[in-house]
């Protein structure tokens, strides 16, 4: 019992300190062998299958939905922009599970909440749970948002019910003593993201398409203010805002003359695409979407094809990806 | 109706139920000893583990016996595998399955050169099942057995390598490469993919086609050779008799039956691709009757595949003839699955009071004149 505890208290205060020393290592490494074009390591198999229980169920705005679910199993080293795998008490009718980001990470009291919007007959099957029900998870799966450690300025874009993708990071960004603004894009103010859901330190901007509430206009309007400010970027939303928001992250440089990160260590030095140091080196980190089967790579559904031409699983090279890894336009 | 006249050649051991009229071929092609299937070296001492080992302190219960020849060495220690595109190379999932207790894995589809597959979106559920239309992404065969031949050697579970192609050519130089290469325990020809343009379904839903491509890959390997069969023909059983003439081991029944779905726009269908497979419960009942087709007009092994869930299922196409079942679209929901069954499985035999699944298969088909036939049953009198 003691040592659950003490294992519990610790993710909090190693996250931090965990990062300076990762960047110390992949430096060393780098240098002594020629390896570093070798493929971008995979996610450590720390996928689980585990019981969750919701302990709590909430309709946050019309037709969304806020569930918490205590599953300690799960949570232990979730990281923002991975999702869980959640299977429907209704097999006869509804043969896959669902996949949903975390949308909140309590490793200390072992909970998660997922945010999603009642589109079909598997939202509405969630909807019915109750607390104390108990559903199966599979996670945590897909890659996460991979914050530079010399960021200080944080800058999301969520776009609609996006907002459930990067809503994790900005708790651990903020933990680990980051400045975050979240830009926030909506239909109408009745879809608005409530700010009372978010940390207090969050500068929180909204627009809206009708203008009802906030900016009126898109949400990527609101971008080029902030673009100086911001160290990285990361964004969750329909695939349209995602492609204007890389295609301003790709013109940055050009426009506005600042310093990316990392230029100076490691210049010259080829980084793998898709490795955790080419993302951390991203301006912009989205994460995307896409109908998913089995959420571990194995059925290849959820593909999205890399400017290589090489389609990568949205499963497992992702959900996170750099926004300069993706062939926005087309693809096949 | 002409039969074909092929019969899988057992253990060896003295067959004593056989019909008359079926003749014993290929007897000379199965070595005395079984091929590693199980992986060079470490297959050697693994069956004497699994005898003595769990039977001895854990279960004073009888040994089930679930083991089952597909045809040419390819012995499975249960009837209980894996389907093609549902479990991609056996290692995705990770500690989640224990690979090893399933009776084998097939292998998402296998082209002679690699594959970026159909456009997104390529999966879809729909009522009681799924669509996909993932098109045979696929890295290329070469490919394939640089990044797992190795990993699939050192595993006690057979890997059979789903094979797909455009031509003949295509199939035949796949299956020659996939040949003597360790890890590889056989074949299964994709004859019937609905999903891709060239070279998908043609070869399934003509007989002579079919006998063609079979024909080939058979002269082209050693290794044993399933073919799997599609369910969009107008009748299957010719077809099938025209593969087992050709020198199949085993039939695959059935692969995803075509189809569509509309976008939430009604704008245009919902796949990339247009067109779909369906897969899961939902095609069940089809599934049941081309089994039950094909396995009473041929005497080699039939495995059955479509929307198994569970327990009853399994039995259900055992019933109708089936030696062993694939477990597909069910895998997405629940990964632990396919490991389940064997165990109910064999639960199911001790209630009845069976020594081995053998006596469940072929019940439900039509009386004939000898006992059901065991086809690709191991024997062991």
């Amino acid at each position: 019992m003691q040592r659950t505890t003490l294992r519990r208290t610790t993710p909090a205060t190693t996250a931090t300190t965990a990062e300076p020393r990762a960047r110390h290592v992949t430096t060393r490494t780098r240098d002594p062998s020629p390896s570093s074009a070798r493929a971008p390591t995979l996610p450590p198999s720390s996928m689980r299958l585990a019981g969750a229980e919701l302990i709590d169920s909430r309709e946050i705005l019309p037709g969304q939905w806020l569930q918490a679910f205590h599953a300690p199993e799960l949570v232990a080293g979730a990281r923002a922009g991975q999702f869980v795998h959640v299977r429907t008490g209704d097999y006869s009718g509804l043969v896959l599970r669902r996949p949903f980001s975390f949308n909140t990470i309590d490793p200390i009291a072992g909970t998660l909440t997922i945010h999603f919007r009642t589109i079909g007959r598997g939202t509405e099957w969630f909807t019915r749970l109750r607390p104390g029900d108990r559903v199966d998870m599979l996670g945590p799966l897909g890659r996460p948002f991979e914050v530079d450690p010399r960021t200080r300025h944080v800058l999301l874009v969520a776009g609609g019910l996006g907002i459930a993708g990067v809503r994790a990071l900005a708790d651990e960004a903020i933990r680990d003593g980051r400045q975050v603004t979240l830009l926030f894009g909506a239909a109408r103010a009745s879809e608005v993201y409530p700010s009372s859901l978010l940390p207090d330190e969050v500068e929180y901007v909204v627009a809206t398409d009708d203008g009802s509430v906030g900016h009126h206009g898109f949400v990527t309007d609101l971008v080029p203010d902030y673009e100086a400010w911001a160290d990285q970027a990361f964004a969750c939303g329909p695939q349209p805002m995602l492609r204007a928001l890389a295609g301003l992250a790709a013109s940055r440089r050009s426009r506005l003359g600042v310093a990316s990160l990392g230029r100076k260590r490691g210049a010259g030095r080829p980084i793998p695409a898709g490795s955790p140091q080419a993302r951390r080196r991203a301006f912009l980190q989205v994460s995307m979407e896409q109908n998913m089967g089995c959420a571990v790579g194995a059925c290849l559904g959820c593909v999205v094809m890399d400017t290589k031409g090489v389609p990568q699983r949205v499963c497992r090279e992702g959900p996170v990806f750099a926004s300069d890894e993706i062939a926005w336009e087309g693809g096949w | 109706m002409v039969k074909a006249r092929r019969r899988v050649v057992t253990n060896g051991g003295a067959p004593t139920k056989r019909r008359p009229t079926v003749r014993r071929i290929k007897s000379a092609i199965l070595p005395a000893t079984r091929r590693a299937v199980h992986g060079n070296g470490a297959g050697g001492p693994a069956p004497a583990e699994r005898r003595t080992g769990p039977a001895a302190p854990t279960s004073p219960e009888r040994e089930i016996d679930l083991a089952v020849d597909l045809g040419r060495g390819l012995r499975l220690e249960n009837p209980i595998l894996v389907a093609s595109g549902t479990f991609g190379y056996g290692v995705e999932y990770g500690d989640v399955v224990d690979v090893q207790r399933l009776g084998a894995i097939c292998c998402k589809g296998t082209t002679l050169r690699s594959r970026v597959g159909n456009p997104t979106p390529r999966v879809t559920e729909t009522p009681g099942g799924m669509l996909n239309s993932i098109g045979l992404q696929n890295p290329g065969v070469d490919a394939v057995i640089d990044k797992y031949a190795a990993t699939w050697s050192g595993w006690r579970v057979p890997v059979i390598v789903n094979v797909a192609g455009e031509s003949i050519a295509d199939f035949t130089e796949v299956a020659r490469r996939l040949d003597g290469q360790p890890g590889i325990a056989g074949i299964e020809l994709n004859i019937s993919c609905p999903n891709v343009g060239k070279g998908g379904i043609q070869f399934a839903i003509d007989a002579e086609a079919a006998a063609a491509v079979t024909a080939a890959v058979r002269r082209a390997t050693d290794l044993p050779l399933l073919v799997k069969l599609s369910p969009n023909v107008a009748d299957v059983r010719p077809i099938a008799r025209a593969i087992a003439d050709a020198g199949a081991d085993a039939l695959t029944a059935i692969n995803t039956l075509s189809g569509i779905a509309v976008a939430p726009s009604r704008a245009r269908p919902l796949l990339g691709n247009v067109y779909g497979g369906l897969s899961g419960p939902a095609i069940k009942p089809v599934a049941l009757r081309i089994v039950y087709e094909v396995s009473q007009v041929v005497d080699i092994p039939v495995v059955a595949i479509g929307g198994v869930t569970e327990l009853a299922d399994v039995l259900d196409y055992l019933a109708v003839g089936a030696v062993a079942v694939q477990v597909g679209t069910a895998i997405f929901a629940d990964p632990t699955l396919p490991a389940r069954l064997v165990d109910e499985l064999a639960a199911e035999c001790r209630l009845r009071g069976l020594d081995g699944y053998r006596p469940l298969i072929g019940t439900a088909l039509p009386k004939r004149a000898g006992p059901p036939s065991a086809k690709g049953v191991e024997y062991r009198p």
